[in-house]
């Protein structure tokens, strides 16, 4: 058996296919007393790039710091000639809050080669921890065929549609997808959990309510996106929009649009490349008070301000977040419910993304 | 756990992003700023929202005391005892920005000017701070000097709302020392406030145990039909702590166990797990619910108290293999002291769902280990098939604190040829199953209060109704004759035998911790 110590980095012991279940028990047996197992959910991460067998067990190491569960990590090379599965097993285990025992998440890692997407549902439905949602990370982009017997038992699918070349194609895959599971999907896009803190931190400007009046004010927003993430800063757009009943007017280029409220107020929106965060600043002009959110420093932090443009203030400092996929996860990971508000907001991005 | 009642109209960009009602602007003036209780609890569950990311930047913090301080003496002395309390390490960057926000007014409790001169430095920050003429009370300081601090803040105009802003009361335990003061207290405090901005803290309410304990009755269908007389047989309710009376003999010595526990913390526990489901989930809906349950608690006669009713006073012992005094030997106490250090209670809820099912209570001090927890035992099964040599229940465990979760004994049969059964313990853990450290419940309670959300907190006719089911019991302890024995116990155990005997007699025993 693998040893159980304070992490595991390896994908673990090999095992037969038809014995993991066995093996599973016999780790568990091996190490009673000594650890725990924790497990609230099945987290099946997917991934088609080579190598990423061993890189996603490192994530799965610092996920399962705060979020047990049986992890099945999968890595396909659909273009191999011959057809095959392999399998290992493994723990991540870490110490608990209380400090005094180790809680462990198992691991069972596959390697499928040839025909994936044939191979993939009864991999993953055959190795479920019973009663547990299914949260199914695909890593990659989404392509045909799309299996309605996976699809029917994954509660939630995890995806970044940051890389993606064709954000309307992909979404067409995922929503039909999703309708022909008839059952109740939610998809987590962690290009829009990136956009978590940021807007947090516009959002409680306008917390009191003799603030709203500035909303019918707005006329203009900057956002400054790191190079790539323009589609991140386009989600913030269409989340705006969406929340404030805007509606797309025209576009000038890629980077300046328009759009018109509910009042008939026009909205100029300018979309900038810069160095820096996903979302490095945004700042929102209604009337003569900005609005600014802007990465400080150190990285992890907002400074968060308002005030007449040109005038100095004094920021806040609020939790920024972090771009990499552990801590999109965690976030991710953390939050339940439905995402009606990201779906609202695609709606009135699609065309633009 | 709810929206408030008076929540202002929703702020489209929060949809999605909070569950919670959302904190508001405000100044919290904290009377009794150089206590413990600030510089120990409050300020650090401050900066610990406020890390983050949930405390609105327009909030400030404006201590009040007698001590001569300045601003910046108060912020340094604030944040020596935040980097030490903390939940989370000071971030210095945070600190700066935070520590901004913090303000100190020097004033007796009882000198006029000084609410006066409040007045005008409140207004003063609500124009460079933007903290919008809410203002959030937290009285920290003892419970003798809330008649003039109230008076003061209404003669100064202080508990007057203005339009489109708030004045809210934070009111820090003891509620009273019995029924007749806790009228009295809730008179002055009415005298200057209403009901609804009248917040009475306990923390035990603030802890994610006590919150869950409402979900695992109501939010899971198993439970609901099981839970009343045909299906439970006891309910225990525990509060043991290792600690001995420490530095607060001044106070528990006018108090002792059964008001500084029971009357709050452990009725507190039983409402949550008797009352009836509330209609829904706002403050008054569940507080109307917890009022019923205190209401229907079987008073005594003097005869039923002595039956009923142990109290117990800490010897010398040892506690983890370290010798300990004796109650009476510890410093500031009466070396004849009667303070009960310990009380074990079987009561009743007169009421459809929990008729003739008993309800065991203990809390002591300087007992074996700390642990807070309530357990529902269940009725025995038929006694045909395999339960005729059973005597092990099953045992729902709620544990409220430390490692805090929920346990389930159910019977199992024991592999093998043979049919032997046994007890087996399903188990969940916060600490295990959620890796997110829990907030402290002062946090929670803070960003309540600015948020306009009282369910957490106790509302007058619960605290009344708890002192009427306790006065009985103190006027028979402390009557001139027919005194219930106070009864002696060696630090380090687990209280008097004849808390064991209150069990004993209805042929139970306490749940080993």
């Amino acid at each position: 058996m693998p040893a159980v110590s304070e992490k595991t980095y390896s994908i673990g012991v090999p095992v037969e296919v038809a014995k993991i279940d066995h093996e599973l028990k016999k780790l568990w047996r091996e190490s009673e007393g000594a650890a725990t197992r924790a497990s609230l959910m099945n987290l099946a991460v997917y991934s088609e790039a080579p190598g990423s067998l061993n890189s996603n067990t490192q994530l799965m190491a610092r996920i399962t710091e705060d979020h047990a569960c049986r992890a099945i990590v999968i890595e396909a090379d659909c273009k191999a000639e011959e057809d095959g599965v392999d399998a290992w097993i493994s723990a991540h285990c870490h110490v608990s809050r209380a400090g005094s025992k180790q809680v462990c998440s198992e691991q069972i890692s596959f390697r499928l080669n040839g025909g994936c997407t044939s191979q993939l549902p009864n991999i993953v439905l055959s190795n479920l921890d019973s009663d547990l949602p299914l949260y199914l990370w695909w890593q990659n982009e989404f392509h045909e065929p799309m299996d309605p017997q996976l699809w029917a038992w994954v509660d939630r699918v995890i995806y970044d549609s940051q890389p993606w070349q064709d954000f309307r194609a992909q979404m067409r895959l995922v929503e039909s997808a999703q309708a022909e599971a008839k059952q109740r999907i939610i998809l987590c896009d962690l290009n829009w959990t990136r956009l978590d803190k940021v807007r947090f931190a516009l959002a409680q400007f306008f917390d009191h309510p003799a603030s709203h009046h500035r909303f019918a004010k707005i006329k203009k927003v900057r956002i400054d996106h790191a190079s790539g993430f323009r589609s991140t800063a386009l989600l913030f757009v269409g989340w705006l929009a969406a929340q404030l009943n805007w509606r797309a007017e025209k576009t000038e280029g890629r980077n300046k649009l328009q759009f018109v409220s509910s009042s008939g107020q026009r909205i100029d929106i300018e979309i900038r490349q810069c160095d820096g965060q996903p979302i490095h600043e945004l700042v929102l002009t209604a009337g003569d008070i900005e609005f600014a959110v802007t990465h400080a420093k150190c990285g992890d932090l907002l400074e968060v301000s308002r005030g007449i443009a040109g005038e100095k203030r004094v920021p806040q400092l609020m939790p920024a977040g972090k771009n990499d996929p552990v801590s999109l996860m965690s976030e991710e990971l953390m939050r339940g419910g439905p995402h009606h508000v990201y779906l609202h907001a695609v709606e009135r991005v699609r065309d633009l993304l | 756990m709810n929206r408030a009642t008076d929540q202002p109209e929703p702020n489209p960009l929060r949809e999605g992003l909070a569950t919670r009602a959302v904190p508001q602007p405000c100044s919290i003036v904290i009377f009794g700023a150089t206590g413990d209780l600030t510089h120990r609890k409050l300020v650090p569950a401050l900066y610990n929202v406020a890390a983050d990311g949930e405390l609105p930047p327009a909030v400030t913090i404006v201590g009040f005391a007698r001590r001569k301080k300045r601003d910046e003496e108060f912020r340094r002395d604030l944040e020596e005892a935040t980097r030490k309390f903390s939940r989370q390490p000071v971030r210095d960057e945070i600190w700066k920005t935070f520590g901004q926000s913090i303000f100190y007014h020097q004033s007796e409790f009882g000198d006029e000017s000084g609410y006066e001169q409040l007045v005008k430095r409140l207004d003063e920050i609500d124009k460079t701070h933007g903290t919008r003429g809410n203002r959030l009370f937290y009285f920290a300081a003892g419970p003798d000097q809330f008649e003039p601090i109230l008076k003061h803040l209404k003669a100064a105009g202080l508990n007057e709302t203005r339009k489109g802003s708030w004045v809210r009361v934070i009111v820090e335990k003891p509620f009273g020392t019995d029924l007749a003061s806790a009228r009295e207290l809730n008179r002055i405090i009415h005298n200057s406030f209403t009901e609804e901005q009248t917040y009475r803290i306990d923390h035990f309410l603030g802890k994610e145990t006590a919150q869950n304990i409402l979900v695992l009755r109501f939010a899971n269908a198993i439970f609901a039909p099981l839970w009343n007389t045909h299906y439970i047989d006891h309910v225990q309710i525990t509060a043991a702590e290792t600690l001995g009376v420490g530095t607060r003999a001044g106070y528990y010595e006018g108090a002792g166990a059964l008001r500084d526990m029971v009357q709050n913390h452990l009725l507190q526990l039983l409402c949550l797990t008797a009352m009836e489901p509330p209609t829904d989930l706002s403050a008054d809906s569940i507080r109307d619910e917890k009022v019923k349950a205190v209401r229907s608690l079987r008073h005594w006669s003097r005869n039923d108290i002595a039956a009923s009713v142990v109290r117990g006073q800490y010897a010398k012992g040892a506690i983890h293999g370290d010798p300990v005094l004796g109650y009476r030997q510890e410093e500031n106490v009466n070396a004849d002291s009667q303070t009960e250090t310990f009380v074990a209670l079987r009561l009743f809820i007169d009421n459809w769902r929990w008729a003739d099912v008993p309800i065991y209570m203990r809390v002591g001090k300087r007992l074996p280990k700390s642990a807070t927890e309530i357990s529902i035992h269940f009725k025995k099964a038929p006694a045909v098939l395999f339960n005729k040599d059973l005597h092990d229940l099953n045992v729902l465990v709620i544990r409220i604190q430390p490692d805090e979760g929920i346990s389930l004994r159910i019977h199992a049969k024991v592999p093998g040829t043979s049919f032997h059964i046994e007890p087996v313990k399903m188990d969940f853990h916060y600490g295990t199953s959620f890796g997110k450290a829990s907030p402290e419940a002062y946090e929670r309670l803070l960003l309540d209060a600015m948020s306009g959300d009282a369910t957490l907190f106790a509302r007058r006719d619960e605290v009344e109704q708890a002192w009427a089911f306790i006065d009985p019991i103190e006027e028979a302890w402390h009557a001139k004759k027919d005194v219930p024995e106070l009864f002696f116990y060696p630090a380090g155990s687990w209280g008097p035998e004849a808390a064991d005997d209150l069990l004993a007699r209805d042929g139970r025993a306490w749940r080993k911790l």
